[in-house]
């Protein structure tokens, strides 16, 4: 295989292969066009499928164990309120572009996940939705925003208040911020000397967990009809018609990946963990709060509390043990019995037909060849993750239907997309979909592609 | 007038455990400080030189350790703040270190045996089961673990950077360096604000 001198990745946080793929690929003329021409195939995500860790994951091609963080916030200490968030300081591993930049190599980066603060490379960086506003320093180097201001104006993170029932303001955010962040990418491309380039789009995650019901006959709440059916597939033929744009703009030395973090589906409900602990006997209050409150401002008797949990689109369990949490009351001896009873239960749980929802209940342990940091004692996906961690206490009831705290529409899945297309190799056609594809594969291929050595530790293959 | 605090990190734990790994990275973080002039005194570099040919029986053990807290008392009083890493596996002579020097603060490497003879980081562990050293701690010397070590780092849990923190935490618990804000990346305003948005979006 002759070696690239250009890799581009174009990454679209959560897309679904079976939306892109299957369902509208035909509709979607340039993303299938690399398909044909290229390779492709699902991508497995880390665990948990989650933005954060998922993208470092695939750009260290390091698990979360070895990185040491298991989700946005992670426990900093034993304590009963310590998770912190997991920013790029927290990010110890070497990433693709510390490698390249260390090479001489010429990187730029747009919107890529735990980014922020940003951090030298050599080259362009502008970073994350987990930088607070644009007031903050997003950009490196960092007058490279008055750049990036002068093409877009305000640049856009993130969309703002997520949780509206105005719909039709959240598309046209969505669609803002997505058009301006493509403006800057294709500025970017044109005029930057580059060996590396690489995006990310977090407009379709954000798009698939505010409109999901209204596409998916299979959805709950979904009505035939509505007039947001077609969102989400009008939202990517306008990707597709962007990645046409970038396309356009490139040699036939530059490899081009389009890559997910995880995908998606529809979301059934939402589990009430601590509730459910509660009605388990696993958890006690002080004092039973006036309505529903986050975990964190529920009042805990923690001498008579076994375990809690957070909530999210997957569950973490924690357990209360001697020696180890402040109020700690699991003997050491009895810890592994404890998390052995919890799986069992957890794995039995129903929906409110009788009917289980098959729940999924890891240990870091066996998941993770180390533990870096503090991992949570348990991973729970409920319903193999079609149902979401509701970790608020006083809902009364272990089965929700309704937001406590986020939108109810769409859930992660564990399988994003890949596919790769190198024009100076005559295409790479290969019989795809090709199988076992994982996210740290991501890094060692880019590597190869640029003729560098893969590092050893780097536990991805190279996909051919 | 001379306010600078001199004083001493002692590690102890088994080869292999982390006591270098987390030293070299508590004495950047001293350096972040301010702090240049920290003196480290590594058990293996120690051996050759100011204990050079001393061997590994209880005797020589005690006298090697003796050596350095001598090189750590002088170094304290004069306002140096150093860093002994060695084994030290005799608790006695820990002690002894304990108070000759005056602002001592003793940190724990703890790590399984089972979870060192895996890693196994300079092979000698392979060795000294095989029977090819002898005296070796853990395997065929005893290790006293320490009574009340102001810290203890758990080596197969936490990140070296993470133990270094709980360290120079205890500095300045202990008042041996000035309590600095945490240096978190959000301001508390900007951590709402981020909380907010990954609990509008379903993240947590």
């Amino acid at each position: 295989m002759a070696k690239n001198k250009k890799v581009l990745i174009i990454g679209l946080d959560c897309a679904a292969p079976g939306l892109i793929f299957d369902r509208w690929l035909d509709q979607l003329p340039n993303t299938k066009s690399l398909m044909e021409r290229g390779i492709y195939g699902e991508l497995e995500s880390c665990i948990p499928p989650i933005t954060v860790p998922a993208w470092t994951c695939m750009m260290t091609s390091k698990n979360p164990g070895k990185l040491g963080f298991y989700g946005f916030r992670n426990r900093s200490d034993y304590s009963y309120s310590g998770l912190s968030f997991a920013t790029s300081n927290l990010v110890k591993e070497d990433a693709v572009w510390d490698i390249l930049s260390r090479l001489g190599k010429r990187v730029v980066m747009v919107g890529i996940p735990q980014t922020y603060p940003p951090k030298p490379v050599n080259g362009y960086m502008i970073t994350c939705f987990l930088t607070p506003d644009t007031k903050s320093q997003y950009t490196y180097p960092p007058d490279f925003r008055d750049e990036v201001e002068g093409l877009v104006g305000n640049y856009i993170l993130d969309v703002d208040e997520f949780r509206t029932e105005d719909k039709d303001q959240l598309l046209r955010e969505i669609y803002e911020m997505t058009e301006k962040r493509f403006k800057v990418a294709k500025h970017l491309i044109k005029t930057k000397e580059w060996d590396f380039f690489m995006m990310v789009e977090m407009g379709v995650d954000r798009i698939y967990h505010g409109f999901w019901k209204y596409c998916d006959p299979l959805h709950k709440k979904y009505e035939p009809n509505n007039r947001y059916e077609n969102s989400i597939l009008e939202y990517h033929k306008y990707l597709d018609q962007q990645i046409g744009e970038i396309l356009s703009l490139i040699d036939d030395q530059t490899c081009v990946l389009i890559v997910s973090d995880h995908g998606a589906q529809r979301m059934e409900g939402g589990i009430c963990v601590n509730e459910w602990l509660m009605r388990e006997g696993y958890l006690t209050l002080l004092e039973k709060p006036a309505g529903i409150v986050p975990f964190g401002k529920a009042k805990i008797d923690w001498t008579r509390t076994l375990a809690w949990g957070e909530g999210g689109y997957y569950s973490r369990i924690f357990l209360n043990v001697k020696g180890r949490e402040p109020q700690g009351v699991i003997e050491k001896a009895k810890y592994q019995q404890v998390r052995e009873e919890l799986k069992t239960k957890l794995e039995a749980l129903e929906d409110g037909q009788g009917k289980n929802i098959g729940t999924r209940v890891l240990k870091p342990e066996d998941v993770y060849p180390v533990t870096n940091g503090i991992p949570p004692d348990l991973i729970v996906y409920f319903g193999n993750l079609r149902w979401r961690s509701v970790g608020s206490i006083g809902l009364n009831t272990i089965h929700t239907f309704e937001n406590d705290t986020g939108p109810d529409d769409a859930n992660h899945a564990e399988k994003g997309i890949f596919v790769l297309y190198d024009p100076g190799n005559g295409g790479t056609r290969k019989p795809s979909p090709l199988s076992g594809l994982r996210i740290y594969d991501i890094a060692p291929t880019v590597l190869h592609r640029l003729g560098v050595n893969v590092p050893s530790d780097m536990e991805g293959k190279i996909i051919q | 007038m001379n306010e600078k605090k001199g004083f001493t990190i002692w590690f102890t734990g088994l080869s292999g455990a982390g006591k270098t790994t987390v030293s070299r990275i508590v004495q950047d973080r001293l350096r972040e400080r301010g702090i240049m002039n920290v003196e480290v005194l590594d058990g293996d570099v120690v051996r050759t030189n100011l204990s050079k040919g001393l061997g590994f029986s209880k005797e020589d053990r005690d006298t090697n350790i003796k050596r350095i807290a001598f090189v750590c008392n002088l170094l304290t009083r004069n306002g140096v703040p150093n860093i002994a890493a060695a084994i030290s596996p005799y608790r006695e002579v820990r002690d002894y270190a304990r108070q000759e020097i005056k602002n001592f603060i003793e940190v724990y490497v703890k790590c399984p045996l089972d979870v060192l003879v895996q890693r196994d980081v300079k092979g000698l562990y392979k060795k000294a089961i095989a029977g090819e050293i002898a005296n070796f701690t853990g395997v065929s010397d005893p290790y006293e673990e320490p009574l009340n070590p102001e810290v203890v780092i758990e080596s197969e849990k936490e990140t070296p950077e993470q133990s270094a923190d709980k360290i120079v935490a205890k500095l300045e618990e202990l008042g041996y360096l000035p309590r600095v804000p945490k240096q978190g990346v959000y301001s508390e305003e900007e951590e709402a604000k981020i909380k907010k948005r990954l609990e509008d979006l379903g993240y947590l």
